[in-house]
């Protein structure tokens, strides 16, 4: 499954703020699309210079729909490609290579109330969880962080009018109190944060800090996890090649680009799909998978995200 | 009064109570028969550093409970889930520890998802009795203080042989007719927890 792909055509192209597109998908001959689920992904081969660009993006449709995916883009300044491919290259009629659908955000169906944070973009998932008919019946509130010019932004996927969606931004009287926030919440909620490394981590540290049990905090990093860095070598002793790791591409890019097929999902260092027995060298562990012990021990390598501290890894690939 | 691990597998595996440091309130709920001066004890010792935030409720009478601070005795398990319903608004950070007999731990469980509580929020520990309770897959009655392999249903009278399965939703193992392919052909009746 996790090799197997979809051939997509974009149908749609809207730029909805200077740094926001929203593309609509469609399978090429017009067949019904794998349905997805709440918080789910899909990964894109997306065109770039001279090379392919792999992003994961979040769903915002409807659980289940089968006609077409839609995503939405932010073009990030200090983008390795990905996103300018996105906003620069891509047309209408286009036809790209995807994923199934995966997914490693999804709402838990146990919880009493859903309480759902995000940063700017980081609010994607949270578009399909607040049209999830389980999330609705079960109660839920959304605060989102953004730039007070984008409020309006999302509002084409938020239900009209919903006084349960909340809009903070970085001005006297109109930030998110997180902790403020979590003390109020009844028993049985569960959490969700997803938006940049900051924001998430004050999240997670404020529930933790509140005695939240750790089975109700759910995070999903926006944006990749940065895995660009100081170039180094890499080995693969099975197949007996090496290669240079550039400063602004992945350990598990530049294997690709060897033409090595080294399974992964998520690339962003939260599925454990791409886990690499790590033979020689230190690792810079960068992903959220590998426990404190595995990471000590060193062992193992995400190569999605991680990368050497020295100058050189071997990899049992 | 430790008690030999119980040979049914699905059993949930029970682990001593334990406060959460980072955790608010906490309330140790405790099946007075089931206790004794040991378990008391470890559990006073266990519980001090929570001791400014703890509230001990106990079924039944308790021994005096060194160490323990002061306990609220209630008359019954409905007494204590309205106990519970008092403490509302119930939060994210209150944590439930329950010790006692297999039947009582979950029909304490049981009362507090209902109020809202997250399982995640809820320790259970043993002590006492092993016997089981059991739920009639037929006319969906409980069947209080089983120490035996089959049993008579006390809702229906059926003869039920008690599956080693035990039922989170009900708190309580699955109890199936013994004869119901063939008839009169019944197994002897084993004596599995005296």
């Amino acid at each position: 499954m996790i090799s197997s792909g979809l051939k997509l055509k974009v149908v749609a192209v809207n730029d909805i703020a200077p740094s926001l597109r929203q593309l609509s998908l469609a399978s090429v001959d017009g067949s019904a699309l794998p349905p997805n689920g709440a918080g789910s992904h899909v990964l894109f081969n997306l065109p770039g210079q001279g090379r392919v660009h792999r992003n994961a993006y979040s769903l915002i449709n409807p659980p289940g729909s089968r006609s077409q995916y839609d995503i939405i883009v932010r073009r990030v300044p200090t983008s390795r490609g990905g996103s300018a491919a996105v906003h620069e290259r891509l047309q209408l009629g286009d036809v790209i290579e995807a994923q199934l659908p995966a997914n490693l955000f999804p709402p838990q169906r146990r919880a009493r109330q859903h309480l759902m944070i995000a940063g700017g973009i980081g609010i994607t998932p949270f578009l399909s969880y607040l049209q999830d008919a389980g999330v609705k019946a079960s109660g839920y509130a959304l605060h989102l962080c953004c730039r007070e010019s984008e409020r309006e932004v999302f509002a084409p996927w938020l239900p009209a009018g919903d006084p349960q969606v909340f809009f903070h931004w970085d001005a006297e009287g109109h930030r998110l109190d997180i902790p403020a926030l979590l003390a109020r919440q009844p028993a049985g909620t569960h959490l969700y944060v997803c938006g940049p490394a900051e924001l998430n981590q004050a999240v997670l540290d404020a529930a933790q800090a509140q005695g939240w049990p750790a089975s109700q905090v759910h995070s999903e990093l926006f944006g990749a996890a940065s895995s660009g860095g100081a170039p180094f070598e890499a080995v693969l002793k099975k197949s007996g090649q090496s290669v240079r790791v550039g400063e602004d591409e992945s350990l598990l890019e530049a294997i690709e680009r060897l033409g090595v097929a080294a399974p992964c999902l998520c690339r962003g260092g939260a599925c454990g799909v791409c886990v690499t027995p790590l033979l020689e060298g230190e690792a810079e562990h960068r992903d959220h998978y590998l426990s404190a012990s595995d990471k000590a021990q060193g062992r193992l390598i995400m190569p999605c995200v991680s990368r050497a501290r020295g100058a050189r890894l071997v990899l049992d690939l | 009064m430790k008690l030999p691990p119980s040979e049914v597998t699905s059993r949930p595996v029970y682990l001593p109570l334990a406060p959460e440091l980072a955790a608010g309130r906490h309330w140790l709920v405790l099946d007075a028969p089931s206790m004794d001066e040991v378990l008391l004890a470890e559990l006073a010792s266990a519980f001090a550093p929570v001791a400014e935030r703890l509230q001990v409720w106990s079924i039944g009478s308790l021994q005096p409970a060194m160490g323990l601070g002061p306990v609220t005795r209630l008359a019954d398990l409905k007494a204590a889930a309205s106990a519970l319903a008092g403490q509302w608004p119930l939060r994210v950070s209150d944590r439930l520890c329950v010790q006692g007999s297999e039947p009582f731990v979950w029909s304490v469980f049981l009362a507090a998802r209902e109020l809202g509580l997250a399982e995640s929020q809820i320790q259970l520990a043993h002590a006492g009795s092993q016997r089981r309770r059991v739920w009639c897959t037929h006319c969906h009655g409980f069947t209080e203080g089983v120490s035996s392999s089959t049993v008579a249903c006390a809702g229906c009278g059926r003869e039920l042989l008690v599956r080693d399965h035990f039922s989170r939703r009900h708190g309580a193992f699955m109890g199936v007719m013994v004869d119901a392919e063939v008839p009169g052909q019944r197994p002897v009746r084993e004596e599995l927890f005296p």
